[in-house]
């Protein structure tokens, strides 16, 4: 995947070459999993840009840009977990992904910080509308100014130089978003084919977003290559996904998983019960067979080249489609398509027809004649969970796994915790358990922390900011903990499903190893808080009303009345106004006894 | 100097006591520290140690939802040894400051003051407790050791307060204001305590001299020592922290307007979980105006006794401030066994009692119940409160029954275990 990456890195380069360009690559992963990028990149010049002169950048997104004052802006949708374990690194090195749910982060130009948060609001509004995602719910609490996790990727020392107001990076995320076709169709929109023509003609919603993983993600920065030629604004619209080829090759039509027939059943024959009628069942041993249309759900359609021009020409000899699987395996292509092997061995590009479907078959091969290009371990493995019992407090358990024997790690850890969660930074402990004797041992923090970054809650104003720059030693694995406690919220505060718990957004880490940069984030959590009664705020109104007022009552009746006597009170008695009705109705009721007797 | 054997005793004994659950049950203190009848956002201890660990690195503590609690305490727990490597001397620590408040407890009693003061003596002079039994009733009242074991900063406030006291009855006037001063600072309530207090200092300063002062310059004078106490207090916290307005808004803001919700055994947090959003604003005024109306009402009708006003006081604090503790009423339990002769003339005793006693043993399984267990819900520990508030208010309000009769009586001793009525 380092591969994907450095042709990333060259593809970079080659920025002023063309307009636009796309490309998709397949790579099949252990486990009948297939893991799909596509990649679409487009730019125009920072004139044109700035006087809304659109060809491929899309406008809605451009005007956006320009009146929230945002220079880069980076947008993730992601759903599910980037199983590292047996999918190895990530793809893009992690630069391209985020953590489940919406994140996003941009650089906006203003000359303070409050104007920053006031275009960075315009710009989540906007964004709302434009992808149909609740991006308007990042407000202050949501949002955060990591110090060290985040570099730009664009180019913006030039504005600096001619006296332009300071940038700002504002980041938020919302853990708790469910990605869906409708982020899909405004994402697709600005495609310049509309998912119409080439790769993005593969798009399915249900496909896409019945993946083990997926991510889609808007990347805009401004680029100034180094011959000093003219700056651009590039746009890179990145889609990544992990599919599960028996899963997606079901019929939309039946798409309940059925027994496997007993004649292609393989059995462990060594097991002792293994009889005619009891099976012990075995994984197969061999690749699927597969293609496009299958696990996509549509068809490959042409290309898409909306230039027309010379400059595309380049772009073809590349091929937009490839995939990375051993020579030696057999791949059919749709006529009129041309392969090219690369010769690393290691994978084949495609060069489309401009009209008509493309296709592309994968045979069934047994996987003894190969191994899949061989999985890269992740440098580092983290994971993040919560520890205790109770919806008072808990704690947070952060595992960071260094499977290296030889070389630290040294990482930046960012985390934003919602307000309700408070933290209490003063039990923070580290452990450190060595690979080879697994006794873990209680170290001082400042072995493992070089520096770090922390910036309190405030309820309801703004969330806890923690970023951390860690070492891990070599073959060992360092568990982080810390208490925090869980605030109890006003009753509207609470969402309608209150007692689901709150998305705690993932942690994030950035891998400072060398000069390009990867990232790693961590599963988003779920924090259940204690909930009140929602059923009976007038009851409580009225009950703490009443035990305040009998108190109230009984103690200003004592202190407002006066003693007397027992007998005296009745002798006063008989000369208030009470008295005095009562005499009457005792003497009423006397005559009208009388009358009776007497009649 | 005779050493009185009886003090030494009993003072040494709660001490040992203390110790005793320290070491025999280790885990003791941390679990009342996260209790909530111990620890309020306004006292707990473990956010005082989260303040103090941002203090120590620079960074600070008010710029965050964590801590409340006044500057001062800041350099204060600093001099101690950090909680996490030696837990001891916070024991000492605060078993030392019981001891302290036995102490003042010991001058109040001694004083006389709540049986004979310049207005009004009770005819029941006879039914008392000298001041080593009142210091054990404080200092091995189950609430106290409670408090002193988990730790909050409110029993500062209450030693405080008790010095305060204890100064007045003795006639040091400007001492009396210099502590109620410090309570005020640590956590605004008792500044309410001001009116009553002054009236206390007035009375034993009048007993002791032969022309009675002006009442109106006693007053002033006092509220000028009381105001530049705080204002020095003050001007020390803002060395300490720099910026002013935020320690101010991060402490008394925080106890005026009450954006914490984390339950407690008063009545405030789920009152104002309940509420409206936009009636919010009006109970919160409403709900301070009626803790602040009681203080005019007793000191003008018991104006005879000012110390039973300052003892009443508290017990209404106890109960309808905004986060409460069982420190609060550990400070009312210290003063009420001053008034043992009102005991006879109280009519729900046994209720009150039993009341407090239901809630002490439900209150921690109804809150088990609803937070861990998960088969209760949040109106189960509310209810509990509903009772504690209840049966306490019953007390409170039983005694002053009790003190308005007796004063009733000397005016008419032949009344005496008479019925009577009020009009």
């Amino acid at each position: 995947m380092t591969l994907l990456f450095t042709l990333f890195l060259s593809l970079i380069c080659l920025v002023a070459a063309s307009d636009y360009h796309e490309r998709l690559e397949l790579q099949p992963l252990p486990a009948g999993s297939l893991l799909a990028s596509f990649n679409f990149r487009s730019n125009a010049s920072q004139q044109s840009f700035d006087q809304q002169h659109f060809r491929y950048f899309p406008r809605s997104l451009g005007q956006i840009l320009q009146h929230a004052h945002t220079k880069e802006l980076h947008l993730r949708f992601t759903t599910g977990r980037w199983d590292a374990e047996s999918w190895g690194t990530r793809p893009w090195n992690g630069t391209r992904e985020g953590g489940t749910g919406v994140e996003l982060w941009a650089w906006i130009d203003a000359a303070n910080a409050e104007d920053a948060f006031a275009h960075w609001i315009t710009l989540t509004q906007s964004l709302s509308g434009l992808f149909c995602a609740s991006l308007n719910f990042i407000d202050s609490t949501r949002t955060t100014r990591p110090v060290a996790t985040f570099e730009p990727e664009g180019d913006h020392h030039a504005s600096d130089a001619d006296g332009s107001l300071p940038l700002h990076l504002l980041h938020g995320t919302l853990p708790g978003e469910v990605v869906c076709t409708e982020n899909l169709t405004p994402f697709l929109k600005l495609l310049p084919c509309k998912g119409k023509a080439g790769i993005s003609s593969l798009f399915d919603g249900h496909k896409l977003f019945d993946a083990s993983w997926q991510s889609m993600s808007v990347d805009i920065r401004p680029l100034c290559p180094d011959d000093g030629s003219e700056c651009v604004v590039q746009i890179e619209q990145a889609v990544d996904m992990v599919l599960d080829i028996d899963r997606s090759k079901r019929p939309r039509d039946n798409p309940i998983p059925r027994p496997v027939p007993d004649d292609q059943l393989l059995c462990d024959t060594s097991k002792p019960y293994h009889s005619h009628d009891t099976c012990y069942p075995l994984d197969k041993t061999t690749d699927k067979s597969w293609s496009l249309t299958e696990v996509f759900g549509r068809s490959l359609n042409g290309v898409c080249s909306p230039a027309h021009d010379a400059d595309s020409s380049d772009e073809e000899e590349e091929g937009s489609v490839c995939l990375h699987v051993p020579h030696e395996r057999d791949v059919f292509i749709s006529p009129g398509a041309v392969e090219k092997k690369n010769l690393e061995e290691t994978s084949r590009c495609f060069t489309l027809q401009p009209s008509g479907t493309f296709d592309l078959v994968l045979s069934e091969q047994d996987e003894n004649h190969h191994r899949h290009s061989a999985l890269e371990t992740p440098v580092l493995s983290a994971e993040r969970t919560m520890i205790g019992h109770g919806q008072e407090r808990g704690g947070m358990r952060i595992i960071f796994d260094n499977p290296s024997a030889t070389d630290s790690v040294d990482f930046i850890y960012f985390e934003a915790l919602p307000w309700f969660l408070r933290p209490y930074l003063h039990t923070l402990q580290a452990t450190v358990t060595g690979h080879n004797d697994r006794i873990p041992r209680s170290i001082p923090t400042a072995q493992i922390i070089k520096e770090s970054f922390y910036r309190p809650a405030i309820d309801r104003q703004r969330g806890t900011q923690l970023e951390l720059a860690l070492s891990v030693p070599p073959a060992s694995r360092v568990t982080l903990t810390y208490d925090f406690e869980k605030a109890i919220l006003r009753y509207t505060e609470y969402p309608p499903d209150a007692n689901r718990g709150f998305n705690v957004a993932p942690a994030v880490i950035k891998l400072a190893a060398s000069n390009n940069h990867a990232y790693l984030r961590t599963t988003s959590l779920l924090l259940p808080l204690p909930t009140p009664d929602f059923s009976m705020p007038y009851n409580v109104i009225i009950l703490t009303s009443t035990v305040i007022a009998l108190a109230f009552g009984s103690i200003f009746n004592l202190l407002t009345r006066r003693f007397v006597a027992a007998e005296q009170a009745e002798a006063l008695g008989s000369q208030t106004l009470k008295g005095r009705i009562g005499k009457g109705l005792l003497s009423l009721r006397d005559r009208v006894k009388r009358k009776t007797k007497t009649e | 100097m005779p050493v009185d054997r009886r003090k030494t005793a009993v003072f040494s004994a709660a001490v040992l006591l203390r110790l005793l659950l320290f070491f025999v049950f280790p885990s003791l203190p941390d679990l009342l520290t996260g209790r909530v009848e111990v620890s309020t956002p306004v006292n707990s201890f473990k956010r005082l140690q989260e303040g103090l660990f941002l203090y120590t690195r620079n960074v600070s503590p008010y710029d965050g939802g964590v801590f409340h609690q006044a500057p001062l305490l800041l350099p204060l727990y600093a001099l101690l040894p950090s909680v996490r490597d030696y837990r001891l001397p916070q024991i000492v620590f605060y078993a030392l400051i019981d001891i302290l408040n036995a102490d003042a407890l010991i001058t109040i009693a001694d004083s006389g003051q709540s049986v004979v003061g310049r207005l009004h003596s009770t005819s029941r002079k006879n039914i008392r407790w000298d001041g080593v039994a009142i210091a054990a009733w404080y200092l091995f009242n189950p609430f106290t050791i409670a408090t002193c074991l988990g730790r909050p900063t409110s029993v500062l406030t209450s030693s405080a307060i008790l010095y305060a006291v204890s100064n007045a009855v003795s006639g040091n006037s400007v001492n009396a204001m210099l502590a109620l001063g410090l309570a005020s600072y640590l956590s605004l309530y008792p500044a309410l305590l001001f009116l009553p207090l002054v009236l206390l200092c007035y009375d034993r300063h009048a007993t002791g001299s032969k022309v009675a002062p002006s009442t109106a310059l006693f007053g002033l004078q006092n509220f000028g020592v009381f105001l530049a106490s705080v204002a020095g207090l003050l001007a020390i916290s803002y060395l300490i922290i720099g910026d002013f307005w935020e320690f101010v808004s991060a402490t008394y803001g925080f106890q005026l307007l009450v954006p914490d919700l984390t339950p407690n055994i008063g009545l405030w947090w789920y009152f104002f979980i309940e509420i409206f959003d936009s009636f919010r604003e009006f109970f919160l005024g409403v709900f301070w105006l009626h803790l602040a109306g009681y203080v005019g009402g007793l000191t003008v009708r018991l104006r005879r006794q000012p110390l039973f006003v300052l003892t009443s006081l508290l017990g209404i604090f106890a109960i309808f401030k905004p986060y409460p503790s069982i420190s609060d009423i550990s400070l009312y339990f210290a003063l009420l066994p001053l008034y043992r002769h009102l005991v006879p003339l109280m009519r729900y005793t046994f209720f009150a009692v039993s009341a407090l006693l239901y809630a002490t043993v439900l209150g921690p399984v109804f809150h088990h119940l609803w937070i861990y267990a998960g088969s209760g819900n949040a109106n189960f520990f509310y209810a509990i409160t509903l009772v504690w508030s209840l049966g306490l208010s019953i007390l409170v309000a039983d005694s002053m029954f009790a003190a308005l009769r007796d004063e009733w009586e000397e005016e008419n001793p032949d009344m005496r275990g008479k019925d009577v009525r009020q009009i």
